[in-house]
């Protein structure tokens, strides 16, 4: 039972060939990339999503912050896509993997605050300290802002992981719930299947505020660095 | 729990390093947003016409020797 449950998660891997390269990067063929000065409905709707979000996000960064603009616009489609194709069924969906995840966030955090040691060296180590604080807690606060700064892309890596592996096996064993009670009781099945239904559509909607919570961090972090 | 297995790490993170910092940015840079379109001065401006500094005489067609 336990070994079926978390099958869905094993990177796959077909007679010894790593397709889960194909997989990371099937999400990329749904975004064709423009040519033409005219291009097609579904290139332009991308487009002005894209324009729509990127305006939202990058409206609290200064000059230096919104160079980033190309990496959490791609960022944010790339989670999203990702994430929206893992609720079809059978797939496997490269975001529950804490590798990948951890690969995103570290390096991104890193860069965040590499930026902010080279360009506000004394502003970015000033972070460490909140101003007014009473001068014996001086030492344990600075273990405690240091302890918090390295904790951030851990957080962000293992909340994306956690989110997504949590709702695909709530969805696994509610299904498997509802199939097992068919023969059993027509209307408890009933109730299952609409929780079901309930909850496949918080997952689409997960789906999306992850990213956009995943973005939206890096963001933040970059906004406190620039 | 599969995703702690440590054996695929490196393929997982390198295929998202591909798609993430080339696939997706390569994608997204080509998104072209058009400028702001200025207006522009529908009247024209007066053209330059050297040769009407000197009327002459054979502009009157009524003075023609014909």
């Amino acid at each position: 039972m336990n070994e079926n449950l978390f099958s869905s998660f094993i990177t796959p891997v077909m007679m010894g060939l790593p397709i889960v390269i194909v997989i990371v990067m099937f999400p990329s063929i749904m975004f064709p990339s423009p040519n033409r000065l005219i291009n097609n409905r579904l290139i332009s709707i991308q487009q002005w999503l894209v324009q729509l979000t990127s305006k939202q996000m990058l409206a609290i960064h200064n000059q230096k912050g919104q160079t980033w603009a190309l990496m959490l616009m791609s960022l944010i489609l790339f989670i999203g896509s990702t994430n929206l194709l893992g609720l079809l069924p059978h797939s496997f969906t490269p975001t529950t993997q804490l590798s990948l995840n951890l690969g995103m966030a570290i390096p991104l955090w890193a860069g965040t605050v590499i930026t902010g040691f080279r360009y506000k060296t004394k502003a970015s180590l000033a972070h460490f300290l909140p101003r007014g604080t009473p001068l014996p807690l001086i030492p344990m606060l600075i273990i405690i802002e240091t302890i918090s700064l390295f904790i951030q892309p851990m957080a962000l890596a293992v909340r994306l992981t956690a989110n997504i592996t949590a709702g695909h096996l709530l969805i696994h064993l509610i299904g498997g719930a509802t199939l097992a009670l068919m023969n059993i009781s027509a209307a408890t099945a009933m109730v299952t299947f609409m929780i079901l239904i309930l909850l496949t559509i918080l997952e689409f909607a997960v789906a999306l505020i992850q990213a956009y919570v995943f973005t939206l961090l890096v963001s933040l972090y970059l906004h406190d660095n620039t | 729990m599969p995703q702690l297995d440590t054996s695929t790490w490196s393929i997982t993170i390198l295929s998202m390093i591909i798609t993430l910092f080339l696939v997706f940015q390569l994608k997204v840079s080509k998104y072209y947003f058009p400028e702001d379109p200025k207006p522009t001065l529908v009247a024209t401006p007066k053209p330059v016409t050297p040769w009407e500094k000197k009327w002459t005489k054979i502009y009157f067609p009524l003075l023609l020797p014909l």
